[in-house]
């Protein structure tokens, strides 16, 4: 019952077609007409209870009384039908009622110029609300003219100032009506306003949201087709992406690599004990690594690069691993490296062999040669010992790159490493009119532990150096003490110098800096720079170079080195 | 132990006349032999005072024979010269030889090397 009336109810106010204010207005009438149904039925219940108690229905009065009651009722159900065809003529019907009704609530004299005729304040009043502001003037004007009209027939006076009143209550309830109708046209200019807005924004989100869904999805593909294998760890060291390359690489299912710890990770895999703790200490110190780590997994070689992830006011929020595999690449060069390996034992047989018969005919062994013949013999000696050289280079460059060469310290005289490079060098030395001083440091010990025959190979490997790019003056060597522990070996020439951009790679294999004169002119393979800077860091020390152009070269190798094997 | 008297065995033929001209130049008498199985035979007949050893030999390596001299009384005061390419393995047997030689050898070596070891 209850539901039925709220439906109907809600029916009656929707004024689907009417304009808001109208909408607004039909709603307003609505509600009084629902106000009079009610009062209405709630007087006619009293009207009756009351006439059957006092049983006084034959008094001519009391049946007007229930007449005016069922008129009043009828007259509201009325023009809530008209209601819903037009708001302003029900309006207009309703407070014309209203006027008459209450032109003769009173006795005429009363209504004209008595205690009653306020009571048309109340059609003004309601008019500016359910007609229009300035209709309030227009039923000011009708009830005082029913009011002047009623005076002639009581024959009184006219009551000018209940007049005025009636004009100034229009002027005031058209002054507020006014004000409420903009108020509301303002209210609903903002809301329509704040709904376009509203609509605005929800349309944006939903563009943003499904372009977000696109970029993910766009992302996704573009990591799934890396032939790399990505891994990203968070701060916590759980791996929270993947790409199907790093399952591939590491034949491990994608799912299993989701969710994954750092080391569980590490230790899924097959790696040597030392390329695991390398990995584990990269992974967990991305700063520090900035360049590639080379890891042997399983079958496959990675190279195997990382960087932190960082949010746009760089904050750590995790690292991102990349891992190429550089199997074949790896394979190829352990070929090569065995190969020159192979290559230079196999060239330094025969090699000897020539030096070993060139220098029986020099020394004399089957009898003195003659000038011309000693001057040969000399030549095939010095280019042998180029050669030897050479393929010595080859030999120590391929061993250091296969692991295979190492350290063996032990305690050497200090000064023989300068008489040996005395013996050997003096005499290249002489005959390309340079000369070569030496100098050992103050204090320095008599002995010092350490790989003689490695250190030895730097001196002679930069001071050959040295002489292959000096042409006059001399050429120094000094070693010194640094500090308790490190030792400083140095090597200075008068030479050619090497041009600024080259210096950065003067150490590099196969390298030798270009300018002016090229690798044909002063031989050799470039090897000599790269194995000497192998060595110094398989010692664990440091070369670097000072240089200038045109004027000369100092390199500079620090060691450190014990006094005793204890 | 036989005086002044050099065994070399050197699987290369270049190398071993001219290892065997530089000790013969230096005063020793000297005998080469060209296999490691050869050498095991002779080593059982005779007791050089010098011993010129190549550690890469057909048939029966360098090390064997070496291992083999250090550990015979016999040759308690033969001194051995190891003579080795590779740099490895002249750190491993540095301690049974009396000199390690690193290829390649010079002549003038190895002939200066061998005067200093001649018992007048």
């Amino acid at each position: 019952m209850m539901n039925t009336l709220q439906n109907l109810w809600q029916r009656v106010n929707l004024f689907e077609n009417a304009s808001a204010d109208d909408a607004r207005r039909g709603r307003l009438l609505n509600t009084m007409l629902a106000g009079m149904l009610v009062l209405g039925f709630l007087a006619l219940i009293f009207t009756i209870t009351i006439l059957s108690i006092n049983a006084s229905w034959d008094k001519p009065g009391n049946s007007l009384i229930l007449l005016t009651l069922v008129v009043l009722i009828s007259a509201s159900l009325g023009l809530f039908f008209v209601n819903q065809r037009s708001v302003n003529f029900a309006s207009f019907l309703f407070l014309l009622v209203l006027t008459l009704v209450l032109g003769f609530s009173d006795s005429p004299s009363e209504v004209a110029n008595g205690r009653s005729s306020f009571v048309f304040f109340i059609p003004i009043a309601i008019s500016s609300l359910l007609l229009s502001p300035v209709s309030s003037f227009f039923f000011a004007f009708g009830t005082s003219s029913i009011v002047i009209l009623l005076s002639y027939v009581a024959d009184v006076s006219v009551n000018v100032p209940i007049i005025g009143g009636l004009f100034f209550l229009a002027l005031i309830s058209w002054l507020s009506s006014r004000s409420l109708e903009q108020a509301l046209r303002d209210l609903r200019v903002i809301n329509t306003n704040l709904d376009n807005l509203v609509t605005q924004r929800t349309q944006a989100l939903s563009d943003a949201l499904s372009r977000e869904r696109i970029e993910s999805g766009r992302n996704q593909a573009i990591l799934n087709s890396i032939a790399d294998g990505v891994i990203v760890f968070d701060s916590d060291n759980h791996s929270i992406l993947a790409n199907p390359a790093l399952s591939r690489l590491t034949s491990t299912s994608l799912e299993n690599l989701i969710g994954i710890d750092a080391n569980q990770f590490i230790n899924s895999g097959q790696i040597s004990e030392a390329n695991r703790e390398m990995l584990v200490e990269f992974i967990k110190h991305p700063e520090k690594n900035t360049s590639a780590l080379r890891v042997d997994w399983g079958k496959n070689t990675f190279s195997t690069s990382i960087a932190p992830v960082q949010t746009s006011d760089h904050e750590n929020i995790g690292t991102v691993t990349v891992f190429r595999d550089i199997t074949q690449e790896a394979q190829l060069e352990r070929m090569k490296d065995n190969f020159v390996a192979i290559i230079s034992h196999e060239l330094r047989t025969p090699l000897n062999a020539i030096m070993g018969h060139a220098e029986i005919m020099k020394e004399a062994v089957y009898g003195p040669l003659n000038e011309k013949q000693l001057s040969i013999t000399q030549r095939i000696m010095v280019n042998v010992t180029r050669l030897l050289s050479m393929v010595g280079d080859l030999l120590d460059e391929a061993q250091i790159r296969a692991g295979k060469l190492s350290i063996a310290p032990q305690e050497f005289r200090v000064s023989s490493l300068l008489e040996n490079l005395h013996n050997s060098m003096d005499k290249t030395v002489t005959d390309k009119g340079l000369s070569l001083v030496s100098k050992l440091g103050d204090g320095i010990p008599a002995q010092l532990v350490g790989d003689p025959q490695r250190i030895q190979q730097i001196l002679f490997n930069l001071v050959g150096n040295a002489i292959k790019f000096t042409e006059r003056g001399a050429i120094e060597v000094n070693i010194d003490r640094v500090d308790a522990d490190n030792w400083k070996l140095e090597v200075t020439d008068h030479g050619i110098g090497i041009p600024e951009n080259e210096l950065p790679f003067i150490f590099d294999t196969f390298r030798q800096a270009s300018h002016e004169v090229s690798t044909r002119q002063h031989g050799g393979f470039g090897l000599g720079l790269s194995i000497v800077k192998q060595l110094v860091e398989l010692m664990g020390g440091h070369v670097y170079v000072k240089s200038e152009s045109g004027k000369g070269s100092t390199f500079t190798v620090s060691l450190p080195l014990k006094t005793s094997l204890l | 132990m036989l005086k002044n008297y050099a065994l070399v065995i050197e699987d290369d033929e270049d190398l071993s006349s001219i290892f065997t001209k530089a000790l013969q130049t230096s005063g020793f008498e000297v005998e080469a032999i060209l296999d490691g199985q050869a050498a095991e035979q002779r080593l059982k007949e005779i007791v050089p005072s010098v011993i010129v050893l190549d550690m890469h030999l057909p048939h029966v390596g360098g090390a064997t024979l070496l291992k083999q001299i250090h550990s015979n009384e016999a040759f308690k005061k033969t001194r051995t010269i190891i003579t080795t390419a590779d740099n490895v393995q002249a750190e491993i047997y540095r301690d049974m030889a009396t000199i390690v030689l690193i290829k390649p050898i010079l002549f003038s070596q190895l002939r200066d090397l061998s005067a200093r070891l001649i018992t007048v």
